[in-house]
């Protein structure tokens, strides 16, 4: 790579790199995700591996899991006294029909041809109008300078200037090289699955259909790529 | 202060009256260091990055933005009360419709200055010109903001132009005062006034609109955004015209009569009556349901809010009202422009509580809640967030400010503001 940096697929040993391979597609591929609520087990494991992946800076992040309920580390009470837990993994949701892309100024935002949601941090002028537009709070501005637990950049990505808005891109870079997104990759659940959306047979159309699969505050009518799979049968504690 | 004010001279080169001539430098040597006390925070903010402000992922907009919304309001009201009196043929207004033209302009300007240091990369500003987005709220609002600029500049212009030809200055761009001249300058004065009053409230309804089409923002989704900001623009608009007029009489730079405060004084209680009436409006609708929706405008009503809500609404709004609903202050100018002063101010909360409440909470609220953005100790994380501007935003804003304030008395020497046949 340009910046000296390794190629995420040649990071990876064959195997990982077979197991993370994306797998079959239409013609036209609209990228998407599918994350299984009823598997998740809230470990934070893709929340991590993103941060290493994209080299977030302290204090930012484009992946975060949060738990049902109103403690991080509790269970919920819920109906009849029984404890439960349940968590929502929560990253960009790369809508079709995106607010942020609807009221960046100066185009900064904008949809690829797959589908997916993008950011020119080369051309952002950082007024934070996508934070405001967006329901699911998941966009991050570079306040400071960004600052790093290590010296050594961990990233498979380049850095972004001070005052623009970044956000998760799907690991753009991985999917050129074949590969599944980052947190896909890591979940040691399986939660996280990728693909092509536009495939009416594929994985994503099937789990969504067999699962009745929810897109996350669906009355605000943003038609995001990521959808959820509800638990089908609730575990109390 | 009486009508029987002193004569003005309205071909006066420089300030005039009983304005002392030291203390004039003074206030401006004032006004330019607190200028160069605001340019020098906004390279501090511009070498360190926003992170220097009270702003971050959860409130991300803060002070600037309440400023600009704030100026543009005061804009809007000043040229809407000076357009809407001619249009309507209201004559009594014509003493202040210089005042308010030019506090208008100088209002717009303000408020386009604003959201320079609300940019995390300033330097990247004409990227707004090479790359805008039609579907863009704040492209539509830079557009109309900077034709309401040259609008109302040409207006304050076409206003003094004869005076100032008159007095043989350079600012009348060469035109004259033949009787040809002045037919085709009430002409013009007459379309500029069916332009104006448009342009004012547009302008006002696309800054609302910046807020008001945004669905992630449950307290700011409604459609009554922008009539809401229309009539909290007339309120501070028409309160900052009453102010500054009353101050330019003080000085001895503008003459009119005390029936006009009077006059004034009314026209904005009924506006303030109007501000009311929507804000009820507002909140009844959003609280009558008791749904998820209405649990912003609920929200203003409990915890740390309700101080701020009950400014806005008992000292903003109910106190101007009583004293302006009164005949017998409504002819006193001193309490005529208390109550202009208190309902700007009213206005300001107002506008306030519209940025901290639509942004404090976030949609999704679960925990641990939004990385806040910036390295803290403990969690990164914050599910809800109480903005405070930081001392850099407050030296920025008196930046901006000494600026507005520089521009107004440099106006005000060198303008005429009197219309010579007001009395």
């Amino acid at each position: 790579m340009a910046d000296g940096k390794v190629a995420p697929v040649d990071a990876l040993s064959p195997a990982s790199k077979a197991w993370g391979e994306i797998g079959p597609r239409s013609a036209a591929p609209h990228w998407g995700m599918v994350v299984d609520q009823e598997r998740c087990i809230g470990c934070w494991s893709c929340a991590v591996i993103c941060k290493s992946e994209n080299d977030i800076p302290l204090g930012m992040w484009w992946n975060r899991i949060l738990t049902e309920g109103d403690s991080l580390d509790q269970p919920e009470v819920v109906r009849g006294g029984a404890l439960e837990m349940q968590w929502l993994p929560l990253a960009c949701q790369h809508c079709e029909n995106a607010p942020c892309v609807k009221v960046c100024p100066v185009q900064a935002t904008y949809h690829r041809s797959d589908g997916l949601v993008m950011q020119d941090t080369d051309r952002c002028i950082g007024c934070r109008y996508c934070m405001i537009a967006c329901p699911y709070g998941v966009r991050n501005m570079n306040w400071g300078a960004p600052d790093r637990p290590t010296p050594h950049e961990t990233g498979m990505v380049g850095a972004r200037p001070l005052g623009t808005v970044e956000k998760c891109t799907m690991c753009v870079q991985r999917l050129a090289e074949d590969q599944v997104p980052a947190c896909v990759w890591s979940c040691p659940a399986g939660a996280r699955v990728f693909g092509d959306l536009n495939d009416p047979e594929g994985r994503l159309a099937t789990l969504i259909r067999e699962r009745e699969g929810y897109e996350l505050l669906e009355e605000a009518g943003t038609k995001p790529s990521v959808r959820y799979l509800p638990p089908r049968r609730r575990s109390p504690l | 202060m009486s009508s029987a004010a002193p004569p003005i001279t309205s071909d006066a080169p420089s300030l005039a009256g009983r304005v002392d001539r030291r203390a004039l430098y003074a206030w401006i040597a004032l006004l330019l260091a607190v200028m160069g006390i605001g340019a020098a925070a906004f390279l501090y903010q511009f070498a360190n990055g926003l992170a220097v402000t009270g702003m971050r992922n959860i409130v991300m907009w803060g002070q600037y933005i309440l400023f600009f919304m704030f100026f543009v309001g005061l804009s809007a009201g000043g040229l809407i009360v000076a357009s809407a009196g001619r249009l309507f043929g209201v004559g009594a207004f014509k003493p202040i419709t210089r005042l308010a033209v030019l506090e208008a302009t100088i209002a717009v300007i303000l408020a386009a200055t604003f959201i320079l240091p609300d940019l995390g990369r300033p330097e990247r500003i004409i990227n707004i010109l090479l790359y805008f987005n039609p579907t863009s709220p704040m492209i539509w609002d830079i557009a109309i903001v900077f034709v309401y600029m040259a609008m109302s500049a040409f207006y304050v212009w076409l206003y003094c132009r004869a005076d100032l030809a008159r007095r043989g200055s350079w600012l009348a761009l060469g035109t004259g005062t033949s009787e040809r001249t002045m037919a085709r300058e009430e002409r013009v004065k007459s379309v500029m006034a069916w332009v104006a009053l448009p342009a004012a409230i547009m302008l006002h309804s696309i800054t609302a609109w910046i807020f008001g089409l945004q669905i992630s923002r449950g307290f700011w989704y409604s459609s009554i955004m922008a009539p809401m900001f229309i009539a909290s623009a007339l309120v501070s608009g028409l309160g900052l015209v009453i102010v500054l007029a009353l101050i330019l009489r003080r000085l001895g730079r503008l003459a009119f009569p005390d029936s006009l405060v009077a006059m004034l004084g009314g026209l904005l209680g009924a506006f303030i009556a109007v501000e009311a009436f929507l804000l009820l409006a507002e909140y009844l609708t959003a609280l009558y349901p008791g749904a998820p929706e209405g649990e912003a405008a609920a929200r203003m009503l409990s915890g740390p809010y309700l101080p701020l809500f009950v400014f806005e609404v008992v000292v903003g709004l109910l106190i101007p009202f009583l004293i302006l609903s009164q005949r017998r202050l409504r002819t006193s100018p001193v309490w005529v422009a208390t109550a202009a002063a208190i309902g700007i101010f009213g206005i300001f909360v107002h506008r306030l509580n519209l940025v901290l409440n639509g942004l404090s909470y976030p949609n999704i609220d679960l925990p641990p809640g939004l990385p806040v953005g910036t390295p803290q100790v403990g969690s990164s994380f914050s599910v809800y967030t109480w903005y405070v501007p930081t001392l850099v935003e407050w030296l920025i804003v008196a930046g901006i400010l000494a600026f507005g304030a520089l521009l107004f008395t440099a106006a005000v020497a060198f303008l005429p503001l009197q219309e010579p046949d007001a009395h």
